[in-house]
């Protein structure tokens, strides 16, 4: 009875797998798509966010697709999906991969994605200098002091009395921007890796096990802008931003606080140059100016893109939209990417020099071999 | 504060509020009870929403997951012995083998119960502890973290009672597993195999379900026989509010574990519900009953799983550190209403806060009234052939813990931990070591670097908690060590071989006839004889408590504590378990190899498990060997019954190999009836329903949910 039934499994088996074929496409990994100038935005457009659900960069996205399609003059909708893991990697490298210029697909990117691609890691097939941005949306970051732990002021950065200890979460993400502030002002900071997160590391700050952090400025703003008020911690500088047109200034959402130049400016008495300088402002511009963005594959046509620069352009003028989504975009404007498409790709290109001082960086000082 | 808490009430009076808090209530339910979803299928459901609702609104919908999720995936744990999520695994030991022993309606009430007193435990914990949390959360700095993993794994020693060998072997492997991805202290990849989808680490829901989920059903399935082995006697679930009441401070004990492990950061779902158990199972007088059935080691553990999420609202709140899933979905919710987390939000937005404790308070007493409600008929699913549930179960699991990186590998990893669930659960290693050792790896190499790196040596060690958690670690040891000067005999030297005599037969009679120590009262974690957890080949005759018996507790007093026979191939007296142990030492031995590549900070703790893990099997392999010597051969039928596991082995096998061919659909389509024809013998009409409605349930998951099937090289485009 038993060897019956089986026949009969394997039969009906072959025979679904024979009806299934039938009905089947080839390749299951859609065929590779190619638009020409003229052809419209589709109705429908797949979101890659290549991070989890519920972390920043999704709420980012999720936030601001609906804004983007509302200013649209016509009918598109916006699916999220979410391929996390791999630091961003999983995700993006299934976006490469799929290559559609359609306008079917976009991909979501931030500071994390743009490191791994600038640190040449083996894994990465996607290439951003062949990619077009569509959105953008800065954000900035403040380096502050814990006074308790004998950080008061810019001079106890560098008098040496203070033993400086900076926590992170690892040396290849967003902590590699302030590794290399540290780095270009020539401070002596001993480095701690394999914290959880921002979070855990400001608590850190707070219990007195580190003396020296950065925070991104929302979170700043939240939630070490109190400490400041108790006079538990010191803001000492921001980051600095890169402008449209490529050089370096203020954060304009700190106007109040001296940028890394500026402090390098004050301590060694010159601008910050050579090397050292490239590197940082390399990893300033993926890590924070142009940190969260929606790219799509660089062949796509200008009549696929408009539609999105169009409505960009809408919403960094409209005062509801940057009202309501203060927290989200961290205080910072949304554009459009044509402006400066050529700017950005410059900005999320390396050069070989930089790259292999940063690798040498992180393998002589910080014990990490990037593969 | 009176006003804001009122004037939040009076929000309920809106009935949208309430809608919407009900409908986060029945996602939460509805997800947790499938298997491996829960927390992240919650998220992925509920996401779209948020954009959508006004703030109450929409945190209610968040909240009234978050408090149920934990209540609905006990069920699928206690039923059927596959963890609805890894926290709930802890049901394995006695609310699963409840259910074995036909109580499933009382393990679920109980557990139902409980997990409704500590939601409400948890609101209340939420609105007094804000005062208190941040001391609280500054007090647990990293010695204290890097404490807190080492009780955790020295649990494992407890959780192992018959051998303590094995159960840190187990949690060697566990810890051995964790290190699989990026290094915590320096940014390398570790045992990836340049695999991608390994980068983050493997992910905890397919780690659970393969080694319980997929062991079980390896176990099951070809047997043709239902979970419950016996039909109930008496006590259902009026029992089991019975039970609470008798109960009630282990219940309350565990709530407050819950609330303490959720809000501080870092410790998370799982390894807090193990430490509520722990707690409670390190307690009590009579421990041996631990494991086989205790009502208290369903409540404890039950009670903590909803406070931690309820705890685990504080740091999100407080600070923006989201301990969970679901957390992290609250987190965007607030960030999209423009709220920023912090100590602002208790003075500017206290009403808010106030929402969130009400909210939270009423979905967990909803959540655990439906489940109530739903227990019995749910119940009856224990009495339900395994292999007709097995069908469905096996497609749901693998989409389950494909969700994470969503790549074929994963699948893979997976049905390899389900053969080494297996190997484990029948050569007698007890598992839950084996899982805690997985979730506490890297917070335990995190917290270790961290110390070492800001403390010196002599400052952490002398941090009062710090000194607190060493004494209850050596405890235990001083308390051995002081009987065991006072009897003067007693004790074997190595306690942790209470199984020297080795009886040879079905199913019966091995396991506390080695340890010598009746009295029990003070054993320390591992003394305990008996077997090592649910799912091992138990049924020991001996250790009864007599003098203590609870009277009304009829079936773990009057019965064999071990419950009902385990079914499946008896492997003693065969290579198996020799082979086992080789097959570890191999494993730990290439570990040791592959790690020397790893940089200094990268490969202490690959080393430092390697080395102990080696040590550990090879003392394992010498057991085993003389076991081996010592018996009389086989078992008679081993062989037909490992014949049975192989076909059990062979279907799934089929499934991923279909998956992988047709993708998930189309391969349910066909492996299903074919399944449930040739394996369950269902009725022609039963394997239609059945397949219909599992395909419904897949596809609405995957439009509806933003579930990720599987995707083959031949499928229809219109599946994509």
């Amino acid at each position: 009875m038993v060897g019956l039934s089986r026949r009969r499994a394997l039969g009906a088996l072959s025979v679904s797998l024979l009806a299934a074929s039938g009905c089947s496409t080839p390749n299951p990994h859609r065929a590779e798509q190619t638009a020409s100038e003229g052809d419209p935005l589709p109705e429908h457009v797949r979101m890659v966010i290549p991070y989890a659900e519920g972390g920043g960069t999704d709420v980012w996205a999720r936030f601001i697709a609906p804004f983007l399609t509302a200013e649209m003059d016509r009918d598109c909708q916006i699916l999220p999906e979410n391929l996390p893991g791999g630091e961003s990697i999983i995700g993006s490298n299934r976006y490469a991969r799929d290559g559609v210029n359609d306008g079917t697909s976009i991909l979501i990117s931030s500071g994390t994605t743009y490191f791994q691609y600038l640190l040449g890691r083996s894994e990465v097939e996607f290439d951003f200098s062949d990619m077009r941005p569509l959105v953008l949306n800065p954000t900035g970051g403040v380096i502050y002091g814990a006074p308790e732990q004998g950080v008061d002021d810019l001079d106890d950065l560098f008098s040496g009395a203070t033993d400086l200890q900076y926590g992170g979460i690892s040396a290849t993400g967003l902590d590699l921007s302030a590794l290399l502030a540290f780095n270009v002002l020539g401070m002596d900071v001993s480095t701690v890796f394999g914290l959880e997160g921002r979070g855990p590391a400001r608590l850190a700050v707070e219990r007195g096990e580190l003396n020296l952090d950065y925070q991104t400025t929302s979170a700043y703003l939240g939630q070490v802008q109190p400490l400041v008020e108790e006079g538990r911690a010191v803001p000492l500088m921001s980051f600095g931003q890169i402008d449209q047109e490529g050089g370096m200034g203020r954060d304009p959402a700190l106007p109040d606080l001296p940028s890394v130049g500026e402090v390098h400016r004050e301590i060694h008495g010159e601008d910050p140059s050579g090397v050292a300088w490239d590197a940082y402002l390399t990893f300033l511009g993926a890590g924070f100016s142009y940190q969260k963005g929606i790219w799509v594959t660089g062949s796509t046509p200008d009549s696929v893109t408009e539609p999105f620069f169009e409505a960009a352009r809408k919403l960094s003028g409209d005062e509801d939209f940057l009202a309501e989504g203060e927290q989200v975009l961290g205080g910072y404007p949304v554009y459009s990417g044509a402006e400066s498409e050529d700017e950005v790709r410059a900005a999320l290109s390396i050069t070989e020099e930089v790259r292999s001082y940063v690798l040498d960086l992180l393998e002589r000082e910080h014990d990490t071999v990037v593969h | 504060m009176l006003d804001a808490a009122l004037t939040a009430l009076s929000g309920f009076l809106d009935p949208w509020m309430l809608v919407t808090l009900l409908i986060g209530v029945l996602a939460g339910l509805v997800l947790g009870l499938i298997p491996g979803l829960g927390g992240t299928g919650a998220v992925a459901v509920l996401l779209p929403f948020i954009f959508l609702l006004e703030p109450q609104q929409a945190l209610a919908l968040v909240i009234g997951a978050t408090a149920v999720i934990h209540t609905a995936d006990t069920i699928s744990t206690v039923l059927l012995g596959v963890p609805g999520s890894a926290s709930s695994s802890v049901l394995l030991l006695d609310g699963h083998t409840m259910a074995r022993k036909g109580q499933a309606s009382r393990a679920l009430s109980i557990a139902f119960v409980s997990s409704a007193v500590g939601g409400l435990v948890g609101a209340f914990g939420l609105t007094v502890s804000i005062a208190v949390a941040q001391p609280l959360v500054m007090a647990f700095a990293s010695p204290e973290l890097f404490m807190l993993t080492v009780l955790g794994i020295s649990l494992a020693a407890l959780m192992s009672r018959g051998n303590v060998t094995k159960g840190l072997l187990a949690a060697s492997l566990g810890l051995l597993l964790g290190q699989v991805g990026m290094a915590p202290a320096s940014a390398e990849y570790r045992y990836t195999f340049g695999s991608l989808f390994l980068a983050e680490g493997l992910d905890l829901v397919a780690v659970a379900l393969g080694v319980f989920g997929l062991a079980e059903i390896m176990s099951l399935v070809a047997r043709r026989t239902s979970v419950a082995q016996r039909v109930e006697l008496r006590g259902g679930w009026g029992q089991g509010i019975r039970d609470v009441f008798r109960h009630w401070t282990h219940v309350l004990r565990g709530s407050f574990v819950g609330i303490w492990a959720g809000i501080i950061p870092g410790v998370g779902a799982t390894a807090g519900s193990w430490l509520a158990y722990g707690q409670a199972a390190a307690t009590v007088k009579d421990k041996k009953r631990f494991g086989k059935g205790d009502p208290r080691g369903v409540a404890a553990p039950e009670g903590a799983s909803t406070s931690i999420s309820a705890g685990d609202l504080i740091p999100t709140l407080l600070f923006g550190i989201p301990g969970s899933a679901a957390a992290a979905l609250l987190l965007g919710a607030l960030l999209v209403f423009g709220i920023e987390p912090g100590p602002s939000l208790i003075t500017e937005d206290l009403d808010l806060v106030y929402t969130i404790v009400w909210s939270f308070a009423i979905a967990a007493i909803m959540g655990a009234a439906l489940c109530f409600l739903l227990a019995g008929p749910l119940a009856k699913l224990s009495f339900v052939r395994f292999p007709i549930l097995a069908a469905g179960l096996i497609v749901v699991m693998f989409v389950a813990s494909f969700q994470a990186s969503q790549e074929f590998g994963v699948l893979q990893v997976m049905l390899l931990l389900g053969v080494v669930g297996w190997l484990m659960k029948y050569c007698d290693y007890p598992r839950a070591p084996f899982l805690i050792g997985f979730v506490l790896s890297i917070p335990l190499e995190r917290y270790f670097f961290l110390t070492d790196s800001l403390y010196g040596t002599g400052e952490w060690m002398t941090r009062p908690a710090v000194l607190v958690m060493a004494a209850l670690l050596l405890s235990p040891l001083v308390f051995k060590a002081v009987r065991r000067v006072r009897s003067g005999s007693g004790g074997t030297s190595e306690p942790s071989e209470p199984r020297e005599t080795v009886t040879v037969g079905g199913g019966t009679g091995h396991g506390s006839s080695g340890t010598a120590d009746g009295s029990g009262s003070t054993d320390g974690p591992g003394s305990a004889g008996g077997t090592g957890e649910a799912g091992g080949p138990e049924g020991t005759p001996g250790s009864r408590e007599g003098g203590d018996a609870d009277t009304d507790d009829a079936q773990g007093a009057d019965e064999p504590e071990g419950g009902p026979p385990q079914t499946g191939p008896d492997l003693r007296g065969s290579w198996w378990p020799l082979g086992t142990a080789l097959l570890f030492a191999v494993v730990f031995a290439a570990a040791l190899l592959t790690g020397q590549t790893f940089t200094e900070s990268g490969k202490l703790v690959p080393q430092l498990v390697g080395t102990v893990g080696l040590a550990l099997s090879l003392a394992v392999c010498v057991q085993e060997w003389r076991r081996l010597k010592a018996s009389a051969g086989p078992a008679p039928g081993l062989r037909r019954e490992l014949g049975w596991t192989l076909y059990a082995f062979g279907w799934l096998c089929l499934f991923l190999a279909l998956i992988y061919v047709a993708g998930t659909v189309l391969a349910t389509a066909v492996f299903v009836p074919v399944f449930l024809r040739v394996v369950a013998q269902l009725r022609t009409r039963g394997i239609v329903v059945y397949t219909v409605a599992l395909i419904a349930v897949l596809l609405t998951l995957q439009l509806a949910a933003d579930i990720a099937l599987p995707q083959g090289w031949i499928m229809p485009a219109f599946l994509l």
